[in-house]
């Protein structure tokens, strides 16, 4: 049903509203992202790159996706990600064995990433309950004032103690873990480390 | 810090900043005039967004609709907490778990060694010190556990002799490569010779690897020292460690220190990955071919200057042909058990 209503969309010849991209992207590219990091991670090198070539990926199918929506966002995802990661990789001189094998997959069909069905109320809450418990005490107990107390920067700064810079240094950590949790990544918190990345870049 | 972590940093504090009482129309046309900016702004913001506005779901915790995967108190921020030493107990559990076929599989191979070397030296079970001798065919990998504690892991086309017992640990890598885990025992260092160097250890985890008369040690772990021996002296030493790299020929040993991450690959062999870092096709396709009786060759020498690097299953030259001929453009021919690849 879907499908279909995206096919007519196609071939409207006008831009896409703005509203109706970002409904788009919601609904239907980002439930895509937990196949879409494992397919990344699967086909390149150096895992820390991973969510930004992820980020990458979206940035252009977005744009892509202005002209026209596409009939099936999955196969028009994971078209531009390979497209995506054969140029850094011929960038970068760096070809993955896997990238060229996987590819056929995905032109297999959809069979391959059945796992992303839509979750239902209930097992999305599961969901973000198991993003919590991944999260540190303490950027938990502060997303935990946030989204269920419903308290305010200043109202949790002044409960805890604390300055609202730290609150909110917290809850922009929080909010990114579980973004990568529920969307499907690790969920972990990443602290920035510098002296890894710099180091392989600098040689390659 | 990337583009991106800049970006979704961005992103994550205009959330913040929009859901805050003092949000004011003005701050919304620059939030709108943000998104507009970029497209990288507007796709970091909506993801964002939407999983944030799903972790709201958690208000159902809150008013009595709770589902039974946890049972919430009074305090639930404190209950939430609580769950720190579930964590800490599922991450064990788990992390035993993964070991447990690699244990299994190694205490199996250690039976089996035993096995063999009861069956080869039936009159020598009394005798301190069993040796045995270990083989690999071309494209095999095999474990063998020693009755020290120690294991050893051949690589393809690898011969390995041992005399390893209470009073003595000796090991003879007669061609191609191993792995090394060596049990600690300070009493009694473990002493491999592999062509004109040996090498010794305590207890550490390396590799080493014989080409003609090249050798190198590669040490993920602890302190080795490699001897260079005439006429079974030693003449010269060196000391590695964790890390380090020692390719040695003839009188002359090079050491190089790889980062972490590198010096992990020169172990990928042990999960039948190769490892290149922008090296000559050439060399690329002649490890291909330590593994595969279906050898790779370049049909001209300027083919076999291509820089590659990567990671690739050693067991497939054919597929990783296809990737020559897909990713460099490279002509691919395939005759009897040879492929040829030309420009």
């Amino acid at each position: 049903m879907r499908r279909m209503v995206g096919r007519a969309r196609r071939s409207e010849p006008e831009m896409v509203e703005q509203e109706e991209l970002d409904g788009w992207f919601c609904r239907e590219v980002l439930p895509l992202e937990r196949s879409l990091t494992h397919f990344v991670r699967r086909n390149w090198r150096v895992q820390d790159d991973v969510m930004d070539l992820t980020h990458d990926i979206y940035e252009r199918a977005y744009s892509g996706a202005r002209n026209g929506l596409p009939s099936s966002t999955r196969h028009y995802l994971f078209a531009v990600a390979r497209n995506h990661l054969i140029n850094r990789a011929r960038r970068e001189r760096i070809v993955s064995f896997e990238l060229v094998a996987d590819l056929e997959a995905i032109g297999g069909g959809d069979r391959v990433f059945t796992a992303d069905s839509q979750l239902n109320a209930r097992d999305t809450l599961r969901h973000v309950q198991a993003g919590m418990e991944k999260l540190t005490p303490r950027v938990r107990e502060i997303v935990w004032l946030r989204k269920v107390e419903g308290f305010n920067v200043q109202e949790t700064a002044d409960r805890l103690g604390i300055g609202k810079d730290a609150v909110n240094r917290q809850l922009m950590l929080g909010m990114k873990a579980l973004a990568d949790h529920i969307l499907g990544g690790s969920g972990k918190i990443v602290r920035r480390r510098y002296s890894a990345q710099r180091e392989r870049s600098s040689e390659e | 810090m990337t583009r991106w972590d800049e970006t979704r940093d961005r992103a994550a504090r205009w959330i913040l900043a929009s859901e805050e009482p003092e949000w004011s129309s003005a701050d919304q046309a620059s939030l709108d005039l943000w998104l507009a900016e970029a497209t990288m702004h507007r796709v970091a913001y909506l993801r964002l967004q939407q999983s944030w506005r799903q972790a709201g779901r958690l208000r159902a915790l809150q008013d009595g609709r709770s589902i039974a995967v946890e049972p919430v108190s009074e305090d639930k921020a404190a209950k939430l907490f609580d769950t720190d030493r579930h964590r800490a107990h599922t991450r064990f559990r788990s992390r035993a778990f993964a070991w447990a076929p690699i244990a299994a599989a190694a205490s199996l191979l250690i039976m089996i060694g035993a096995g063999l070397l009861a069956l080869s030296w039936p009159g020598m079970r009394s005798a301190p010190v069993a040796t045995a001798e270990f083989e690999t065919a071309m494209g095999a990998r095999r474990i063998v556990g020693l009755p020290d504690g120690s294991k050893v892991e051949l690589n393809t086309a690898s011969l390995v002799r041992t005399a390893v017992g209470k009073a003595r640990r000796e090991v003879w890598l007669d061609r191609g490569e191993a792995y090394f885990e060596v049990a600690h025992d300070r009493l009694h260092p473990f002493v491999i010779h592999a062509g004109g160097r040996q090498i010794t250890v305590l207890g550490t985890k390396f590799s080493i690897r014989c080409d003609g008369d090249r050798v190198t040690v590669s040490v993920l772990e602890g302190r080795v020292r490699v001897d260079d021996v005439e006429d079974g002296r030693a003449i010269r030493s060196t000391i590695m460690n964790g890390g380090d790299v020692a390719m040695s020929r003839g009188s002359s040993t090079l050491v190089r220190t790889k980062s972490g991450e590198q010096i992990k690959n020169e172990f990928a062999w042990r999960e039948g990955m190769l490892h290149f870092e922008q090296q000559a096709l050439s060399d690329v396709l002649a490890e291909f071919n330590r593994y595969n009786a279906r050898k790779l060759k370049v049909a001209d020498p300027a083919v076999g200057t291509i820089r590659i690097g990567g990671m690739f299953p050693a067991s497939k030259p054919r597929a990783f042909a296809n990737l020559l001929r897909d990713a460099y453009g490279l002509k691919i021919e395939e005759s009897g058990e040879t492929i040829r690849i030309s420009e």
